[in-house]
């Protein structure tokens, strides 16, 4: 009965290796249909993403700030929250890292440290309205985090424009300095990935081992147990949602202080949007579980890189490329997405659960 | 008897791969013929839902073969089941809380076609089908709103909607009181009458005796055979049903002397969730060592009383004290630290947190506490010996401790996880909701005994049921509760069930 958990992953796994499979063979359908040849151009795809060491790095690169938008959507699915909010909480981020990083001046050392934790504090902090409106107001969050994703859009906006623009750029915000940079570790990958990783384990052992875990999960499976067991509901939904701010603050800083080469946010926020909503799909496809989000950002990260290579070497027109992409998340995202859907139905029924 | 074959089961095997090692359907071959009432008889766990759930296309089978009117069928829904004129009534409520009585009947229909949601003409057939069965029922309440006997009555009118030719009523009957249920007695012998087949699900073998035409006992799985009730005795079930004849009997404890008063209620007011004063003025207390029992017809302010007690639901007016504390409105949490444990009226819903494990739904009251997590962080070892030893204590059937989601336990074994983790730390207060609701004898035996212990040790039991003869066992003393006010309380020495019924009727109060 020890393998009953590996069972269980492995099932998962076979799903989401089906899937994978399934959106490759849309994709193909799709070349086929343009006159182009798929296998090159998968191989274009495969070899851009993972054939050598810089690839690598640079697939890594891009799914750093992935995993963490996911894991702000992936936290709070667990609380039963729908928070859309990590596009917002991101760019409050990144330009918390832009004012740390950027335009103040502190030793080696502290220097990046600070605009981190700053960085994560400001995301925090974007999410404490959200917790507001809906303990006391009763508002979803779907259309708190929306709003308030505008409201950081422009504020973001204003202050790279008016208030901390590069004096040498001026369409861009006051680059990170090099102390308050992570080191490169080799193309535009940086120290900040393996800092990532060790923040989403660490969410993962909030999560699954401690007490708060236990009580976001609790909360999000069945609210009325929770207020039998004497959980303060409230109170759930703050750290709940504070958790996942934390995550999208950070992720704002990893764009800043942890991206070559421009080190700092464009006034068009050009270089930060649709992180956060990419990261719900990436989430979704990670089971909305942390290790899961590990391996599924890389991937999408790897769609991302190496699909430009499927523009330069198979020649595959830039607008084709992205509905293959759309076909292969998509068809990921699929089994979680009728998960949840059929855990609810399921749920409401008191339907047979087969235990996969 | 020998009505036509209207369900047949043969060789039906159901297993859970990866989940249980056994079969938890053996080889089974049941029938149910016109005319008849069958009832299917088991411990708890013993794989009577399943198969009554596999008659109505909500589960699939592994392998074996289901027979209507003799032509073989593959139900691949619930719906295709009642096309087939199959209508089962679940152990568990089905319903959408926040829907009325009338669009929950009304759902069924969408899902045959879609478009269609005729709610005048399901009002008017229900009301005309509840008047011919006399399942009295208002139609335009909120499901949500509704005590347990009513959500029933919804239940079997929801199943009755399609006039099936054999109807499966899973446990029907532990939410009921004595006259409800002869009342749903009489209704099922008229369907039979009616030449519709019944499959009657219980555990009390005199309710068999009475209304049953044939039995068929199951225990882990396999079937001990089929018996003509008249041909068959209440012992020989019960061994069958058990195995070797433990003396099912029960010695009530000495009568204990009362010591100091643990909890005061003073002219306490409720509202119920729709707004409506559902206690209205309750007073009462209950010392060390005593069993408080609360009669009366389910609906009448008795899960609201429970709530406000717990801590669940604000009290509008009036106190509650515990051991001379007002804990009037305090929350949930500080009141469960003091000592008081609640069984709720509601296991699944509110009992257990079904997408957990059983470790984790072990630990819901205690998991700040420094046994079960240091800093914050939890000890799983700890919770798994703990779960282990309560899993043994309790005898809850279930595949493991940490893999499987609770929800695919049985009623009786979620039932009993409850019990363990509102029992083992012998509360101070015990707020109990038909605590014994869908165990199988031998389970409500322990129960009951465990009761007895903790009054010997001093702990106080409000104990709030609709089974007038757990309610007599255990109590002593006996209130009525009706319409929100308790009309009387007696000593368990002066009340009789006769006294006690006129109360719960509101006739000749005392
Ligand atoms: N979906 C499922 N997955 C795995 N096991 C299941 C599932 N449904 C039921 N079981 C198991 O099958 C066994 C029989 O369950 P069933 O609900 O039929 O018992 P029962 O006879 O109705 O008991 P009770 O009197 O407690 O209601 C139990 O051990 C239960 O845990
Ligand atoms: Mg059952």
């Amino acid at each position: 009965m020890v393998s009953k958990k590996i069972r269980k992953i492995l099932y998962r796994l076979a799903e989401s290796l089906l899937a994978v499979g399934i959106g490759f063979l849309g994709g193909a359908f799709l070349m086929l249909l343009y006159g182009y040849d798929p296998i090159t151009a998968y191989r274009a795809l495969l070899t851009g993403a993972f054939g050598d060491i810089s690839g690598i790095y640079e697939t890594l690169s891009f799914a750093t700030p992935l995993i963490l938008t996911a894991l702000t959507f992936g936290i709070c699915v667990r609380s039963g929250l729908f928070n859309i909010g990590a596009e917002g909480q991101m760019y409050m981020g990144a330009i918390g890292a832009v004012m740390i990083g950027g335009a103040m001046s502190l030793p080696a050392g502290i220097h990046a440290a600070t605009a981190t934790l700053f960085a994560m504090l400001l995301g925090g902090l974007w999410s404490i309205p959200v917790s507001i409106l809906k303990i006391t107001r009763n508002v979803h969050e779907v259309v708190s985090t929306i709003m308030l994703n505008w409201i950081s859009f422009w504020l973001v906006t204003y202050l790279i424009t008016y208030q901390l623009t590069d004096p040498m750029r001026a369409e861009r915000a006051v680059p990170a300095q090099e102390t308050a940079r992570y080191t490169v570790i080799g193309a535009s990958l940086t120290t900040i990935f393996p800092v990532v990783i060790a923040f989403t384990l660490l969410i993962y052992f909030i999560v699954w081992r401690t007490t708060l875990g236990y009580e976001l999960r609790l909360v999000g499976y069945n609210p009325e147990a929770a207020r039998y067991a004497g959980i303060s509901i409230p109170r759930a939904v703050v750290m709940s949602f504070l958790l996942g701010g934390l995550a999208a603050g950070l992720a704002g800083a990893s764009q800043v202080l942890g991206r070559p080469p421009s080190w700092t946010v464009y006034a068009t926020l050009g270089n930060l949007v649709n992180l956060g909503f990419e990261g719900i799909g990436v989430s979704l496809i990670g089971r909305n579980h942390p290790i899961g989000i590990i391996f599924a950002a890389i991937f999408y990260g790897g769609i991302l890189h190496g699909g430009r290579f499927m523009e330069f070497e198979a020649g595959v027109a830039s607008e084709l490329v992205r509905a293959i992409n759309g076909i292969i998340i998509v068809a990921l995202a699929i089994p979680e997405l009728l998960s949840m859907v059929s855990g609810v139905v399921k749920r409401r029924r008191g339907k047979e659960v087969e235990a996969g | 008897m020998s009505g036509e074959v209207l369900v047949e089961a043969r060789g039906v095997v159901k297993s859970f791969p990866g989940v249980w090692e056994h079969l938890i359907l053996d080889h089974i071959n049941f029938d149910v013929r016109a005319g008849e009432v069958h009832a299917l008889l088991g411990e708890n766990g013993a794989g009577k839902t399943v198969l009554a759930n596999i008659l109505s296309g909500f589960y699939t089978l592994t392998s074996g073969q289901i027979y209507v009117r003799g032509k073989p069928v593959h139900f691949k829904s619930p719906f295709d089941a009642i096309k087939n004129g199959i209508g089962m009534v679940h152990q568990e409520f089905t319903l959408v809380p926040s829907l009325t009585v009338v669009e929950n009947i009304a759902l069924m229909l969408r899902k045959h076609n879609p478009l269609s949601y005729p709610l005048k003409e399901v009002r008017e057939r229900t009301l005309e089908l509840s008047e011919r069965y006399g399942l009295k029922i208002e139609p335009d309440r909120l499901v949500e709103h509704l005590s347990l006997g009513e959500k029933q009555r919804v239940e079997i009118l929801k199943v009755l909607y399609w006039e099936p030719d054999v109807l499966i009523l899973d446990e029907p009957t532990s939410v009921l009181t004595i006259d409800e249920a002869r009342e749903l007695f009489k209704i099922l012998r008229r369907m039979a009458e009616e030449g519709k087949g019944v499959v009657f699900i219980t555990h009390r073998i005199e309710e068999i005796m009475a209304v049953a035409d044939r039995v068929t006992v199951l225990r882990l799985g396999r079937k001990m055979g089929t018996f003509k009730v008249s041909e068959v005795g209440k012992d020989e079930l019960l061994r069958l049903m058990i195995g070797e004849m433990e003396p099912v009997r029960y010695e009530r404890g000495r009568s204990v002397e009362w010591g100091r008063v643990v909890l005061e209620v003073r002219d306490l007011h409720v509202l119920s969730d729709d707004g409506r004063e559902a206690v209205k003025g309750v007073s009462f207390e209950i010392h060390e060592g005593e069993i408080l029992g609360i009669a009366g017809v389910s609906g009448n302010g008795q899960r609201e009383l429970a709530e406000a007690i717990t801590g669940l639901r604000k009290a509008s007016r009036g106190r509650i004290r515990l051991m001379g504390l007002d804990i009037t409105n305090k929350p949930a949490g500080e009141i469960a630290k003091l000592g008081v444990r609640h069984i709720p009226e509601e296991r699944r819903r509110m009992g257990v947190v079904e997408p957990m494990c059983l470790a984790e739904n072990m630990i819901i009251r205690e998991y700040k506490e420094k046994t079960f997590s240091t800093a914050g962080v939890i000890k799983s070892k700890v919770i798994t010996e703990h779960s282990k030893r309560l899993v043994e204590r309790f005898k809850i059937l279930t595949p493991d401790i940490w893999d499987t989601e609770v929800r695919i336990l049985s009623g009786g074994n979620i039932q009993r996880l409850i019990l363990a983790r509102e029992l083992w730390k012998g509360p101070k207060l015990l707020v109990a909701f038909h605590p014994t609701y869908g165990l199988d004898l031998k389970a409500v035996t322990h129960t009951h005994q465990h009761f007895m212990e903790l009054r010997q040790k001093g702990a106080a039991i409000l104990l709030i049921s609709e089974d007038l003869e757990e309610i007599f066992l255990l109590s002593d003393r006996i209130a009525v509760m009706l319409d929100g006010r308790i009309v009387g309380t007696l000593g368990a020495r002066e009340a009789t069930p006769e006294k006690i019924g006129h109360m719960m009727a509101g006739v000749g109060a005392s």
